[in-house]
């Protein structure tokens, strides 16, 4: 039994998936709620034995699985995006004519996948998580299955992730023939050696950060992302935004990490990803501008937030990086969950017009949403602010002042596109008849919960900012 | 002290905004009630400050100090001769402004009390922050309330404004946040420790190149705040949007956070930049203070005719701010109260007036004085405070702020007396087509003269313009100290690198290249 505790929240959520998943077949009931209920559990008695494993560095299969503490604070973060994404899902599924257990199946599946890549140092483990994940991914973006849309969504994503796939499979080819070996601490030492890497090795380098940008969706790899999000059932465009990236960037973190304490142009690579931090968050800033429907905004927004965490990446600022992520967690299920209330009656109302008067005739979902749009969109003292403050201070320390200025501007331009949406719920005269799904307990609780988060990390995140530092200690580069 | 008074002050109006949050949004009289308790309550605690402040003491009082975030991020407020009686005009106006709004705004009211009660939070936070983190995040939490203030009580056009107000803004508050960031990092660079403390970071000696940057980067924040020319396009499109409260804090209070930023940070931080820049500096208040009375003689809208006698006389207010003397700063502060109480009573009179007409037109108005006796009487006091009349406050103001930058430099003086003269001009003549000649209208027949309430909250500002205009030393005695010694920290120069430990070595000069290619 020992020896299994390392491996038991894996196992618990792998556990909990089939069983949904021979439930939904076995036992034929249109009331799906009990399955959500045991995703529910699945993911809470995970992390009961995830938590006992905090500070222990455990690891299992020879070292091919490592729950360190990054990795757990990792494992943290999806928990707590399943679970919203589970609560705000529970009435939008039958409502939306997507009514299958599947969907709480497959969700643990993809945070199985998410679990895998961040607790291994070993790229071809990583690969495995990350191939987990995307199957489940596809799956659940094309839920939908009588809905055009998403099933573009589904087979854009599909296509594009497995062309990502093909990079990065053919990219860690590469790897291997120069280290012989796919730990990534060894690639470090191989690629720090005295003679340099010969280039072979470095296109392998370019490739695999060329699949991870396609999957984390970083301009130019980001042209699938807004169909995908917006096609998406709303609560897995929710969970999409928040989890996948994270695993990515902390993927990233670890391959890049390393050498970021040099200086940026020694290393052609970090300039490199430079360029991708510049292009994200402007690209995706300016496109968030033209954007009229505000689910499709938010997605381009993602990609905006995509580049600032790629510059706590660059600047190696792991702990940024983490409180960056806690705080989009609660700002981006946040507003995601204030666009679900904004559908009721089977259909959802997303352009910027069905938002006209939703401030005073709702005004607890005008206020909320409104609260979350303000800390994307970086206004102190929320968390958004703190999360672009420790990020952007870090960077400076670390000389990167151009692309600073890049994200401020950026942050000005999202002002603009966030605030818009605030004008529209309560500036602007209704004009057309929108229906609300106000009566949503289990949405209400995510929606404070948000809040609750971002006001907690805005203004007394008390040590978490140390304790992230802590658990990064324990991490091998 | 064992009462935190200063975070009372501040935080008071923010409890009552969540507080007003769970109230019924029928119960209108509760609601002010509520809302106008606590901001007199507020108003009374910064009046205990004020007796309590000790007038001999140059630097801050009643300090709190706390650790809060970490990297040199304190909760770090502190009153001083300089913020002193900006807090008190502050939690003075806003009861007012409360008052003038019971019959001017009809629909939301709960919506806007909250928004109130947020903005005085975030201004008085502004005022009050010695931390430069601190200070950052009160300065755009102001915003958020205007922005909502305008843009849903505001006019026609106010989505245009209030996006215009808050783009303007941020624009420059993001530059600042740079600038503050290096800050951070060159103070841990030089020390090996974090700190954002206002006067920490002051001792720092900063290569001037590298002054000339950050200069400009706090300096565009704070002058797009004032408004300077020629960033002062966004100013009139907001008051003339803004519903009356919102106008009135934002003349009174809100540009002062900008002349406040010079004095408080940009000055003090950058003084080597300072210096290089105030040629230029002194030329854009000359060309705001000359724009802007020209600009007033031409409106049609008297809303609008007040917005740029603010450009105007925030240009003498600045010009006074960068003669960088004793008599010009005292003049400059006390010149930013002038403002706040004329130019908040000008806006409550063209509040007062639209409430009845339903227009704010000049030429739609004519011999209303007959017909409103106590108005008129109350609309000159405050036209001929904002004029300098001797007597009333706007003199004493504007002749210490002139005597100072005669002292500084005798040609600026000479063209900054335009300030009066334009003055005159464009707000007597309004008052003459507005308030004096033949009725021309038939409505204005039909209108009542002030009522109580009316009365109530204009009253106070009166009673203030006469005692600051007959006795001046009451405000100027509090303030003495620390202008002195802020004067002489500019002029004295003698600052060394804050060192954790040991000796303080000679002053170490940061180089800007060597700081870019690291």
């Amino acid at each position: 039994m020992k020896a299994a505790a390392p491996l038991l929240p894996l196992l618990i959520i792998v556990g909990g998936a089939i069983l949904v998943f021979l439930l939904e077949a076995f036992w034929k009931r249109t009331d799906k709620t009990p399955l959500a209920m045991l995703a529910l559990a699945t993911v809470l008695g995970s992390a009961a034995a995830a938590v006992r494993l905090w500070g222990t560095g455990a690891s299992a299969f020879g070292g091919m699985l490592r729950l360190d503490d990054a990795a757990l604070v990792f494992t943290m973060i999806f928990f707590v995006a399943v679970v919203f994404t589970i609560l705000i899902a529970l009435r939008f599924l039958p409502r939306h004519d997507a009514n299958f257990g599947e969907f709480y199946g497959l969700l643990l599946l993809a945070l199985a996948g998410l679990m895998i890549m961040v607790s291994s140092p070993n790229l071809v483990v990583i690969l495995l998580g990350l191939e987990t994940l995307s199957v489940a991914s596809y799956a659940l973006t094309g839920l939908k299955r009588d809905d055009d849309q998403a099933l573009e969504a589904a087979i854009k994503y599909f296509l594009m992730g497995s062309f990502a796939s093909g990079f990065l499979i053919f990219g860690l080819a590469l790897l291997f023939g120069l280290a012989h070996t796919l730990e990534i601490p060894a690639l470090t030492a191989a690629f720090a050696a005295p003679q340099g890497a010969p280039l072979l090795g470095l296109a392998g380098l370019v490739l695999v950060l060329i699949g991870f940008a396609f999957k984390i969706a970083l301009v130019p790899f980001h042209m699938w992302s807004p169909d995908v999000y917006q096609g998406a059932p709303t609560p897995i465009a929710a969970f999409f935004v928040v989890g996948p990236k994270a695993a990515g960037f902390a993927v990233l973190f670890k391959l890049v990490a390393p050498y970021a304490p040099q200086a940026l142009r020694s290393q052609k690579i970090l300039t490199v990803l430079g360029i991708l931090v510049a292009l994200s968050m402007l690209v995706g800033s300016l496109t968030a501008l033209r954007q009229r429907n505000v689910k499709r905004m938010l997605a381009y927004s993602s990609i905006a937030n995509a580049g600032y965490m790629l510059l706590a990446v660059l600047s190696g600022d792991g702990a940024g990086l983490m409180f960056f992520l806690a705080a989009y967690l609660f700002m981006s299920f946040g507003a995601f969950g204030s666009l679900i209330a904004m559908g009721g009656g089977g259909r959802e109302y997303h352009e910027l017009e069905d938002f006209a008067g939703i401030g005073f005739r709702y005004p607890w979902i005008g206020a909320l949403f409104s609260i979350f749009l303000i800390a994307l969109a970086g206004f102190p003292p929320l968390a958004g602010f703190l999360a672009k403050y420790y990020l952007f201070s870090e960077a400076v320390r670390k000389g990167l002042m151009p692309l600073v200025l890049i994200g401020l501007l950026a942050s000005l331009i999202s002002v603009y596109y966030y605030l818009r949406i605030i004008v529209f719920m309560y500036m602007r005269e209704p004009e057309r008849e929108v229906e609300l799904d106000v009566d949503n307990p289990a949405l209400y609780l995510v929606l404070f919960l948000c809040l609750y988060g971002v006001l907690q990390l805005g203004l007394f995140p008390g040590n978490i900012l140390f304790v992230f530092k802590r658990a990064l200690g324990s991490l091998i580069l | 002290m064992s009462i935190p008074i200063l975070s009372l002050i501040t935080f008071v109006p923010l409890m009552g905004a969540v507080l007003l949050i769970f109230l019924p949004k029928e119960r209108k009289t509760l609601l002010y009630g509520v809302a106008l308790t606590l901001a007199l309550f507020v108003f009374v605690a910064s009046l205990l400050v004020y007796l309590r402040f000790d007038a001999a003491e140059a630097g801050p009082q009643f300090v709190e100090k706390s650790a809060w975030l970490g990297f040199g991020i304190q909760f770090h407020l502190g009153i001083d001769g300089i913020s002193l009686f900006l807090v008190i005009l502050t939690t003075l106006l806003v009861p007012i402004v409360l008052l003038s709004s019971w019959s001017y705004i009809r629909v939301r009211i709960k919506e806007y009390l909250i928004f109130m009660l947020l903005l005085e939070t975030g201004i008085l936070g502004v005022f009050l922050s010695l931390n430069l983190f601190l200070f950052y995040v009160f300065w755009e939490a102001a915003l958020i309330p205007m922005y909502f203030l305008i843009g849903i009580w505001g006019g026609k056009r106010r989505v245009y404004a209030t996006l215009k107000f808050v783009l303007f803004t941020m624009f420059g508050s993001l530059l600042m946040l740079a600038a503050i960031f290096t800050l951070s990092s060159l103070f841990f660079k030089a020390t090996g420790a974090y700190s954002l403390n206002l006067f920490e970071q002051a001792r720092m000696v900063l290569n001037p190149r590298l002054q000339t940057w950050l200069f400009l980067a706090f300096g565009l924040a704070f002058a797009i705040k004032v408004p300077m020319f020629p960033f002062h396009t966004w100013l009139p499109d907001a008051h003339v949007e803004a519903p009356t409260g919102g106008s009135v804090l934002l003349a009174a209070v809100l540009l002062k956070m900008g002349s406040y930023g010079f004095i408080r940070f940009a000055i003090p931080l950058f003084p080597d930049a300072v210096e290089t820049f105030l040629p230029v500096l002194s030329a854009l208040c000359l060309i705001g203070i000359i724009y802007g009375g020209l600009m007033a003689l031409i409106q049609k809208d008297i809303k609008s005719l007040v917005a740029y006698s603010s450009v105007s006389h925030m240009g003498l207010v600045m010009l006074a701010v960068f003669s960088l003397n004793v008599e010009g700063t005292l003049g400059a502060i006390y010149q930013m109260l002038n403002h706040g109480l004329s130019t908040g009573a000008l806006f409550l009179a063209v509040g007062i007036l639209y409430e009845r007409a339903h227009t704010r037109a000049i030429k739609d108005f004519g011999g209303v004085s007959k017909q409103m006796p106590v108005f008129s009487a109350f609309f000159l006091i405050a036209v001929l405070s904002s004029a300098g009349l001797p007597g009333l406050n706007g003199f004493i103001g504007e002749i210490s702020c002139l005597y100072g930058i005669f002292a500084a430099n005798k040609v600026y003086a000479a063209l900054a007396v335009t300030t009066v003269i334009l003055g005159a001009a464009y707000l007597l003549w309004m008052f003459q087509r507005v308030m004096q000649g033949p009725v021309t209208n038939e409505k204005i027949l039909s209108f009542r003269d002030m009522n109580r309430r009316e009365i109530l909250y204009f009253a106070p500002i009166v009673v203030l313009m006469f005692w600051m205009g007959i006795s001046p030393g009451t405000f100027l005695g509090k303030m003495d100290a620390s202008v002195t010694a802020y004067v002489q920290r500019i002029k004295g120069r003698e600052r060394v690198f804050v060192q954790k430990a040991g000796p303080p070595p000679a002053a170490r000069r940061i180089d800007v290249r060597e700081e870019l290619s690291r």
